[in-house]
């Protein structure tokens, strides 16, 4: 399948030039292209950020909801339609800050969606504060003094939680970056793609350089299979791998788990509500004669 | 300095001890201005993770006996209703600025006056009420957030100061200083630690027959209270005004060009502007309200404060609206031809 049917034409992208958001659209696009995956079959859910636009340079199905809220949105989603491709994808406050409890019990709940988050450790949309995951020491012009707090791990916490697919790119690797993705489009379950995007305009500690050296894939021998492997890998901080570090195979899924799909495989949405059902309800309520 | 900034410096003045805040645009010069100035006079700054922290260290700290504050944008205003709700319940203090823009939803980030109702309604459950200032100028700002802490510790209310990215963004020459405070209430009430005197408690829950009923006739009894001594409002050439405007915050401003150019045209104009949006100034529009005299609304929303106008003039004379909604700010050319068109009706209707 061609990219092209999933560009816009004659729109403003309001990034910055230089801005790791647009080899990450793009290589989303191959991605979904590489795997056949229609526009029609695809809904983009996101929240408020320079990354939650993306939504908005794909034509595709869009949903772009409330600050830190596009995990709930797009569960429902899911829920309502398991037939569709769900990606929910948003910047690092957006889903571990604003959206941090959500993130949590979204992993616990586990729907057969895919978490694409642009991790540029900073808020690039209100212009430069530090965000969850920005390093201890940054300086911004309100984290004067620099950042004293321990970034957020959203690797290491997934881990904890026994997400079902957990990974990590970097923006800058457009190859590697596409293949991770799609495995985990391709993934049953929640998988989480957290992906480093320097931030050309605010961000001038993570950049380009900085991320290439400070990052290495993770060995073809480490096995993601291995939950306390994976941790200790998440936890690594003087070079931060690369790659998928955790898989859970066989974990039911929420759609899998709610009942209404374990005897009827019709989509929600185009069911049709039980009058007759409805009726034998209300005969219930009714005094006998 | 900009009215975000002159907004800051004016609450440091006023003795605030803690600011919380989370990024929104177009507001993000207070907590930037904060995060600089706290530190330096030893008192608290903290980005939270979310407007709902935000809100709820304020509740904590003003718990404590401290003054607190925070600010936001529209929606994150929308997040924080919850916790004024409880402030409320729980009688505490507290600041909040809106450096409003539009809405509903995301919508947009352009100065708007579309929180009128959740303002002066209240967007959180329950029955209660929070005292709104709404500034038109950068000196304003100063003097509402000066206000806003005296008011807040005398009444045990949240003060709302709302103001629009305009406001915010706009530089004028201020002078700051502190004007001499109000009596204020010793507080008794805070947790400072029980040694030597019973236990505080700090809660909004009032279970038990009628306890609640009780406690809300008693915050009754004191909004009743602001509303009887706390109206400001501005007023001019209104005695012999044949069309009273009414507007606040940046929109008086264009009103008040408006009105001084169809002045110059022989057109009799006045205005009324509002500087307290709840305590509304519903006594002084009643007062000038009659039968030779049209009320025209200006509001940057799809209206909002008209109500309260209506309510006030109680079908006294007729009340017309006029708005721009959606961050769109009307122009002084674009009033000076409502009020014409106005005067034309008027004189239809003699």
């Amino acid at each position: 399948m061609d990219t092209q049917i999933f560009d816009m034409h004659n729109i403003d992208i309001a990034w910055c030039p230089g801005c790791g958001n647009f080899p990450i659209l793009k290589t989303l696009k191959q991605a979904l292209a590489e795997l056949e995956i229609e526009p029609a079959n695809l809904v983009l859910v996101s929240g408020i950020g320079q990354a939650a636009k993306i939504p908005h340079y794909f034509k595709t199905n869009v949903f772009n909801g409330l600050h830190g809220r596009a995990l709930p949105a797009a569960t429902a989603i899911k829920a309502a339609n398991p037939a569709l491709t769900v990606i929910s994808e948003s910047g690092d406050g957006d889903m571990y800050g604003e959206g941090g409890n959500h993130f949590l019990h979204t992993i616990r709940r586990n729907p057969d969606i895919t978490n694409i988050v642009h991790n540029n450790m900073v808020y690039g949309l209100t212009k430069g504060q530090a965000s969850p995951t920005s390093q201890i020491g940054f300086k911004t012009p309100v984290q004067v003094g620099g950042v004293f707090l321990e970034p957020f791990n959203p690797l290491a916490v997934a881990i904890a939680l026994d997400a079902s697919f957990v990974a990590r790119c970097f923006a800058g690797d457009a190859e590697q970056t596409k293949e991770i993705i799609k495995k985990a489009i391709k993934h049953k379950g929640y998988a989480l793609v957290d992906i480093f995007q320097p931030c050309a305009s605010f961000n001038k500690l993570n950049t380009y350089e900085w991320f290439k050296k400070h990052t290495y894939y993770l060995e073809d021998s480490h096995d993601h299979s291995n939950k306390n492997e994976a941790f200790k890998k998440a936890t690594e901080e003087e070079k931060f791998p690369l790659g998928i570090f955790y898989i859970k195979p066989d974990k039911k899924t929420f759609e899998e788990n709610i009942g209404i799909y374990q005897e009827n495989q019709q989509p929600l949405y185009e069911r049709k509500p039980n009058t007759g059902k409805l009726h034998s309800l209300i005969e219930t309520f009714k005094f006998a004669d | 300095m900009c009215g975000n900034e002159a907004l800051a410096e004016a609450a440091i003045l006023a003795g605030c001890d803690a600011y919380f805040g989370y990024p929104i645009t177009p507001q993000n010069e207070i907590p930037a201005y904060m995060s600089r100035r706290m530190p330096e006079e030893g008192r608290v700054f903290v980005q939270s993770e979310s407007e709902l922290a935000a809100i709820n260290m304020v509740f904590g700290a003003s718990a404590t006996g401290k003054r607190a504050m925070t600010s936001s944008s529209s929606p994150g205003i929308s997040l924080m209703q919850e916790g004024i709700s409880y402030l409320a319940g729980a009688e505490l203090p507290a600041v909040v600025v809106n450096i409003t823009r539009g809405g509903p939803g995301l919508g947009n980030i352009s100065p708007a006056q579309s929180d009128y109702f959740q303002a002066t309604r209240g967007g959180g459950h329950g029955d209660y009420r929070t005292i709104v200032l709404a500034p038109s100028s950068v000196q304003e700002m100063v003097d509402c957030m000066l206000l806003a802490f005296d008011l807040a510790d005398q009444y045990r209310m949240t003060v709302l100061v709302l103001a629009d990215g305009i406001l915010g963004q706009m530089m004028e020459p201020i002078v700051l200083e502190k004007k001499p405070s109000r009596e204020l209430p010793p507080k008794d009430w805070a947790l400072t630690g029980a040694k030597g005197r019973e236990q505080n408690i700090i809660r909004s829950l009032w279970l038990g027959e009628g306890v609640l009923e009780k406690h809300n006739n008693k915050l009754k009894a004191k909004y009743e209270q602001v509303q009887e001594n706390e109206v400001l409002c501005e007023q001019y050439e209104v005695d012999d005004a044949e069309i009273v405007v009414v507007a606040y915050g940046v929109t008086a401003r264009i009103v008040r060009g408006a009105a001084a150019k169809a002045r110059e045209e022989g057109i009799k104009v006045g205005w009324i502007r509002p500087i307290t949006l709840w305590p509304f100034p519903t006594e002084q529009i009643s007062k000038v309200a009659n039968e030779f005299r049209i009320f025209l609304t200006v509001e940057m929303s799809a209206g909002q404060m008209v109500e309260d106008v209506k309510l006030a003039v109680a079908g006294k004379a007729p009340v017309v609206f006029y708005g721009r909604p959606g961050g769109s700010v009307p122009t002084v050319d674009e009033l000076l031809d409502k009020i014409r068109q106005l005067t034309l009706r008027h004189e239809i209707k003699i």
